[in-house]
């Protein structure tokens, strides 16, 4: 049960009463009255249970676009009922307090407003009815289980990169003036010859067929498979900054920047007429898709990774490399979205590595914490500490440990693509453009 | 040396100041001592230290005592008047004490209050009235217990009198329109005497006043003049602040109370129980090298500290200067010192493992600052 501002209203009330017949029987005679009247609407008052409850579902936002959460609600018996629909704290619920006069019979629409502030599935955390009695004294409250989820995909930041990157595809692709012949393209067609293109691409047989010199297209090729392999073990939850000038506070996992790569690559990717496969795991599989001849290729992709979350326990490659073969042997570009922590690649990654290399073209992109590289700057503050030294000291030790498990990636024949959380869906875009010019896929 | 010398003027301001403050204290010895009205030792016009002196001086022995306890240590026998002014201060249980002790003696009450007679008895009552001339006119026969009080005319401002039905079955004296001026109750024997101004000091010498007061206190050889104390009272019969407040007042704080509780219950209670945010798991991602400099400075491993320094310093130089990754140190430490003109023991001192290892940690953040120092010096070059 719950009282309204009236009761303690009331009691003041008997102040005058108190004046008039100033005995202390009078004060527990008007709380007798009170309490009765209290007694009396809470008695009267509609059971929460009158009241149904249907829910609408939000769907599915993209992180930082607002949602609405829809309630329907009906009464059998008329009276105020006071309503709210809590969700958990990150679905940032607002005006989520509803309170309206419902006659029996009736039934209304309730919309509370939703920001969702994190990525993944979040939950409604139930929905309380209050029903106040005919004076408005009294009320019965319940909270009943009303299941409701609004999913929030990953942002996908670095879609400003997409258009720039896909320009620079088109000067690839056949459209444009450049066309070489190379390693790994396809013949496209026959054109005539205009100033500035290669003289080695003239088809001299067909140009001898024609008023004019021909020279022959090539377009890099297509239908090459991607497979991006997102790594949600212990090393994603590392919070990192966004880049070198900015707060490590504002940053975020490196899970999400990993996402944010792996989005941009495949919406490159299935533009390029490439075909792509998408897993993430640790332990086991947790996510796997093939998106084959999808329009939109990175909406699909953010379903998957919404709901993926870092745990903390160390990526099995075994079983990873093991979902990456089940997609197929056809040789295909396998994206490794994990951290160059050198310890974890060393006892994980680098025992699976060789059959991965003997089939596929693998490309390691790691998001590069900045943070090591201030912490190994000695000279950024006058007067260093010894604590400050110790710490470079511990820094440069990691960095160089870095620097080695890179040259023994290299030498395993494996690309390693290290950049900052902002950086690295681009350099890894710019990385693919680049094998993809060079026909290695 | 005038510095040394007090001046004159001085001298003669301070002996006056302090002639003066002698003067003021002395003339003001005992006279706000008893500041209470009709107090004998008072010689202030509302004092009645005029009508002790006078009773002394007539033979009649004055003792005045200030408090219940002093008053039952002194002997009270037949031949004794007790004599209470500023009755006000008088408490009921006092008031019991008083006349209990008192017993033997004639008890005269000097202007008690409404509802001091009240104590005595349920049917007295006393008023207040402001008369011009009272003559005595005793009834019922004589006047109070031997003394004779006709022929008297009192003149006073104002006048307490009685009235009470049987309580007052002894003489009356000085009737007013409300009741009498002096009266005697045999059944309580005492003597209530409503003219308290008749023995002040400023109005004794009007009308009769005088002798009134002489016969009235001077009736027996022995006067007992108790003065109450207000400290005499009771705990429970003092007057507190409570008594003076209205009477709703403490219902209506009960009331109040009450209703801040409700007020309480009303804003507890939620709408709902708090909702929950399942807290994802959040560490630094350089957490780790941190805890490994932590490391390096427990043990003190300044060898190794500064080996991991110098080994990056000759990375990052050999890679600056394009030499090969696989180059040795004596290669890099000579390809720096001629790129920077530096003398070649200094440079190798510096960048050399087998160089000084530092002794303490300000060494170990001297080298660290000299190895920033010369990577600086190269990128620029």
């Amino acid at each position: 049960m719950a009282i309204s501002g009236r009761v303690p209203l009331l009691l003041l009330l008997g102040l005058v009463a108190v004046v008039l017949r100033p005995e202390g029987s009078t004060v527990w005679l008007w709380l007798l009255g009170v309490l009765l009247l209290v007694g009396i609407d809470l008695a009267v008052a509609p059971a929460p249970a009158s009241v149904t409850l249907t829910r609408r579902q939000p769907g599915t936002v993209r992180l930082g676009d607002p949602a609405t959460a829809g309630l329907r609600v009906a009464a059998t018996r008329s009276g105020r009922v006071q309503v709210r629909d809590a969700w958990q704290p990150s679905a940032g619920a607002t005006d989520n307090r509803h309170r309206f006069h419902l006659r029996a019979g009736e039934s209304r629409r309730l919309t509370t407003p939703l920001l969702p502030r994190r990525r993944g599935d979040l939950h409604a955390a139930g929905v309380t009815v209050r029903t106040w009695g005919p004076l408005g004294l009294a009320a019965r409250q319940r909270t009943y289980d009303v299941p409701g989820t609004v999913r929030a995909l990953p942002p996908f930041e670095s879609r400003k990169h997409l258009p720039s990157r896909l320009a620079r595809l088109r000067d690839l692709d056949g459209r444009a003036a450049v066309r070489v012949r190379g390693q790994g393209t396809e013949f496209d067609s026959l054109r005539e010859y205009v100033r500035g293109d290669d003289v080695r691409s003239i088809d001299w047989r067909a140009s001898a067929r024609a008023p004019h010199v021909v020279v022959r297209t090539w377009q890099p090729e297509r239908d090459r498979r991607v497979v991006i392999v997102l790594d949600t073990s212990r090393t994603s939850a590392g919070r990192v900054a966004r880049s070198v000038d900015e707060d490590v506070a504002d940053g975020m996992p490196r899970l999400d920047a990993a996402m944010d790569a792996a989005l941009l690559l495949g919406a490159l990717a299935s533009r390029a007429g490439d075909r792509i496969d998408f897993l993430a795991g640790d332990r086991r599989v947790r996510a796997r898709q093939r998106v084959h001849g999808v329009r939109d290729v990175a909406a699909r992709l953010q379903e998957q990774m919404a709901d993926l979350e870092p745990t903390l326990v160390e990526a099995d490659w075994d079983a990873l490399a093991g979902g990456v073969q089940e997609f197929g042997r056809q040789r295909a570009l396998v994206v490794l979205l994990t951290a160059l922590e050198p310890s974890a690649i060393a006892d994980g990654l680098l025992p699976v590595l060789p059959a991965l290399t003997r089939h596929h073209r693998v490309v390691l992109a790691s998001v590069r914490d900045p943070e090591l590289g201030h912490l190994a700057d000695v000279s950024a503050t006058d007067r260093p500490t010894a604590d400050a030294v110790y710490d470079a000291a511990a820094a440069e030790h990691e960095l160089e440990r870095r620097a080695r498990m890179e040259e023994v990636l290299a030498r395993l024949g494996v690309d390693v693509v290290d950049a900052d959380a902002a950086q690295l869906p681009p350099a890894l875009a710019d990385h693919y453009l680049h094998l993809k010019a060079q026909g290695l896929l | 040396m005038t510095l040394t010398r007090p001046r004159r003027t001085t001298v003669l301001v301070a002996l006056a100041l302090v002639a003066a403050l002698l003067v003021a204290v002395w003339s003001t010895r005992g006279s706000t001592e008893y500041p209470t009205p009709l107090d004998p030792r008072n010689p202030g016009p509302d004092g009645a230290q005029a009508l002790a002196e006078v009773l002394d001086d007539q033979g009649v022995a004055v003792t005045v005592v200030r408090s219940a306890d002093a008053l039952e240590d002194t002997t009270v026998g037949e031949d004794t008047t007790v004599l209470v002014t500023a009755t006000a201060a008088l408490s009921p249980r006092t008031l019991d004490r008083l006349r209990r002790h008192a017993e033997p003696a004639r008890l005269v009450l000097v202007e008690p209050s409404y509802s001091l007679v009240r104590e005595i008895d349920e049917d007295l009552r006393a008023t207040t009235v402001y008369p011009d001339e009272v003559e005595a006119a005793c009834e019922a026969g004589s006047a109070p217990a031997g003394t004779d009080l006709s022929d008297l005319t009192i003149e006073v401002d104002q006048l307490t009198v009685f009235t009470g039905g049987d309580a007052l079955d002894g003489a009356r004296c000085f009737p007013t329109s409300g009741g009498v001026v002096v009266a005697e109750s045999r059944a309580h024997d005492l003597v209530l005497l409503g003219a308290g101004q008749a023995l002040t000091n400023d109005q004794v010498l009007r009308a009769d006043n005088a002798a009134l007061a002489l016969r009235v206190a001077g009736g027996s050889n022995r006067l007992v003049w108790y003065v109450p104390d207000p400290t005499d009272a009771g705990a429970d019969e003092v007057v507190s602040l409570g008594s003076l407040l209205p009477r709703w007042v403490v219902p209506g704080l009960w009331l109040t109370a009450l209703a801040l509780l409700g007020l309480l219950l009303w804003r507890v209670r939620r709408l709902g129980p708090l909702s929950r945010e399942p807290l994802p798991v959040v560490v630094r991602a350089v957490e780790t090298a941190r805890s490994r400099g932590r490391m390096y400075r427990r043990s003190g491993d300044r060898r190794h500290a500064a080996g991991v320094l110098r080994r990056a310093a000759r990375t990052d130089v050999a890679a600056r200067l394009g030499l090969d990754r696989r180059a040795g140190t004596g290669e890099v430490v000579e390809a720096t010192a001629r790129h920077t003109g530096a003398p070649l023991e200094q440079v190798a001192a510096l960048l050399d493992d087998h160089g000084h290892v530092p002794a303490s940690d300000q060494d170990l953040v001297a080298l660290a600052q000299e190895l920033a120092r010369l990577r600086k010096e190269v990128r620029r070059g």
